[in-house]
């Protein structure tokens, strides 16, 4: 697995595939996919799939694929290795969404969640493996959200293909198990050798396993905690122990889309006060009495100073 | 949970992001500092910010560019405050005229440096030494000499043409730089496109004549109104509807719709709930396709068996 199209830039997401197996352009085709890093607030996210043709579903059984948690790391490493080695049949792709993408996506203006983001990755691999001639027939998915749903939306985008969304597919399913495998063992690699784009001198890479209930993650991100510009692109910014920190131990930013309430936001944001346009006659001479500041300045956002 | 962020009261700043003409910093000549000085704003009456350049030899108004949520990012430091302040040259007689008003009310004849005095703003005087001032005086005033002395009394007509060739230059300057003048809807998002239908004359005219009464007096902008052949715009009260007025018929009045519907008990009227803070940044967080948090706690759903 060559990693270096993501370590060229790990800000944004990249996608990493093996060959296609002959086999799998001519044959019927079944696919698997589960992610890997959805729950911690450090590194990537990883999306994968595995394929192989319907007829040697057998055959990746026999490999002993088995879900990714229940293996140690020495183990996948090996099952990578091994479902690497039988390329003649298996193929695989991998999606990683950086840190990165999954801060700002969360964090823009127009939310875009967690779940959204899962099921158009997956999506997108899918279409992936149809466009590079894999003859699918089957996909297995383990579930984002509720499972009919996804069910729905994914048969929906793909007809003609059996789609099974299920939870714990990764143990149910050796294409998912396969699937979790690669994503997982990309994963593993990616945290453990980050490229911290941050000037931060040596890094302490001690981050412990990157959930958020981790004691040494916890120890890293209050170590690591900039007052200003908060956490490096390794950190995901919208998960709440991360904001919950920033909050609490670095300077407050306000933005635009930040709600404000109460009577000082309504002052701030220049609106009346609804009784205004009852009071007919007082509202009138309000108005002519203070001094109403020309359209060309107010429009332009400029005011005259009276101190510095 | 996110908490509510508050605004701490803005320190005092001591760098600013100023924007001025390249002759307010040439000391060369002069050998002091250009300064910023508060003088009385002919507009307002109040207090504003000028800066007059090196030597006193020109004066510059100080508007600044301020919107919410800006800062600047200056090489290794963040400033807090996100303004641009701009020094642009301006004619000090805008900021002269008032004191010439004042003392022309005597209608006598007086040396300018007794007239442009002010207790609240002594740096007043120091208008008198831009090469322009005295020069100019004329625009604005008749002038006698005695002597080696001169002296200045105000003329309303002579202000009168000098305002109108302001604004009669501030129209070029608009047509020149393409500003769209016309009504149209106020808002504070929506850029206004300059639009074919908008090149009327007179739009230009009161536009120019507005921008020319950010430096005079009210009074002094009503007149130059009507010395530019403009009418008042009415005020919006009087072009307010008038009240609706009942429709007169013969038939019996009969209600529209049923309101009664609304007295009967089953009927409950509820209050909008007031969210909290926390509820709020909530409601905020995209949550489609998750499940809801009831679904956690139903009866499983036993797993299909292989």
């Amino acid at each position: 697995m060559d990693l270096n199209p993501f370590e060229a830039d790990n800000s944004v997401s990249c996608q990493l595939t093996s060959e296609i197996p002959e086999v799998c352009r001519t044959e019927d085709c079944c696919l698997g996919i589960d992610e890997a890093g959805r729950g911690p607030v450090l590194g990537p996210m990883v999306y994968g799939i595995c394929f192989c043709p319907v007829s040697r579903k057998e055959d990746l059984k026999d490999l002993k694929v088995a879900d990714s948690k229940t293996l140690t790391e020495a183990e996948r490493e090996n099952l990578f290795q091994k479902l690497d080695e039988a390329k003649s049949y298996v193929g695989w792709a991998l999606q990683i969404l950086s840190p990165n993408t999954i801060s700002t996506s969360m964090l823009q203006r127009t939310k875009y969640n967690l779940n959204a983001l899962s099921h158009d990755t997956a999506i997108g691999l899918v279409q992936y493996a149809l466009d590079s001639g894999v003859q699918l027939k089957e996909v297995y998915v383990d579930t984002v959200g509720p499972a009919e749903k996804y069910e729905e939306k994914l048969s929906k985008r793909f007809p003609g293909i059996e789609v099974t969304v299920r939870p714990k597919a990764d143990s149910l399913f050796p294409v998912v198990s396969a699937a979790s495998i690669c994503a997982k063992v990309a994963r593993d690699r990616v945290v453990k050798g980050w490229n911290f784009a941050e000037d931060l001198g040596e890094v302490d890479s001690d981050y412990g396993s990157g959930y958020p209930n981790d004691p040494k993650t916890k120890a890293w991100l209050l170590k690591y905690l900039d007052p200003v510009f908060g956490y490096p692109q390794f950190v995901r910014f919208s998960w709440s122990t991360a904001q919950t920190l920033m909050d609490s131990k670095a300077v407050t930013v306000h933005w635009d889309d930040d709600e404000e309430d109460g009577e000082k936001a309504a002052q701030r944001q220049n609106n009346r006060s609804m009784l205004s346009y009852f009071g007919a006659s007082a509202g009138g001479n309000e108005q002519n009495l203070t001094h109403q500041t020309h359209r060309f300045f107010t429009d332009r956002r400029l005011k005259s100073l009276d101190t510095l | 949970m996110a908490t509510k962020k508050k605004r701490a009261p803005n320190v005092e700043n001591d760098s600013w992001v100023v924007v001025a003409a390249d002759s307010v910093i040439d000391s060369q000549k002069h050998h002091s500092d250009p300064a910023f000085v508060r003088l009385r704003n002919p507009s307002t009456d109040a207090a504003s910010l000028y800066m007059l350049g090196s030597g006193d030899v020109q004066l510059y108004e100080v508007k600044a560019f301020e919107e919410d949520f800006h800062s600047w990012f200056i090489g290794q430091t963040v400033q807090r405050d996100g303004r641009l302040i701009f020094v642009t040259p301006m004619d000090p007689l805008y900021l002269i005229l008032p004191y010439l008003i004042k003392s022309g009310k005597e209608g006598k004849f007086q040396p300018v440096d007794q007239v442009v005095m002010d207790e609240e703003f002594p740096a007043c005087s120091r208008l008198l030494s831009c090469t322009r001032s005295l020069a100019s005086l004329h625009h604005i005033a008749e002038e006698k000499e005695a002597g080696s002395l001169k002296f200045h009394r105000y003329s309303q007509e002579r202000t009168m043409n000098w305002l109108k060739k302001k604004v009669e230059r501030t129209i070029v300057a608009l047509k020149k730089r393409n500003i769209s003048v016309g009504e149209g809807v106020k808002s504070t998002t929506y850029i206004r496109v300059k639009s074919e239908a908008d090149n009327h004359e007179e739009d230009y005219l009161r536009y120019a004549h507005g921008l020319i009464s950010e430096y005079i007096s009210d009074d002094l902008s009503k007149a130059l109104l009507s010395h530019l052949g403009l009418p008042e715009l009415t005020s919006p009260k009087e072009t307010e509807p008038p009240s609706k007025k009942r429709k007169l018929s013969d038939k019996p009045v009969e209600a529209e719709e049923d309101y009664t519907k609304f007295n009967s008990a089953d009927f409950a009227r509820k209050p909008p709930k007031k969210m909290t803070a926390a509820q709020k940044t909530l409601a905020k967080v995209d949550k489609t396709g998750m499940k809801p948090m009831s679904s956690f706690f139903s009866p499983k759903v036993k797993a299909e068996k292989k």
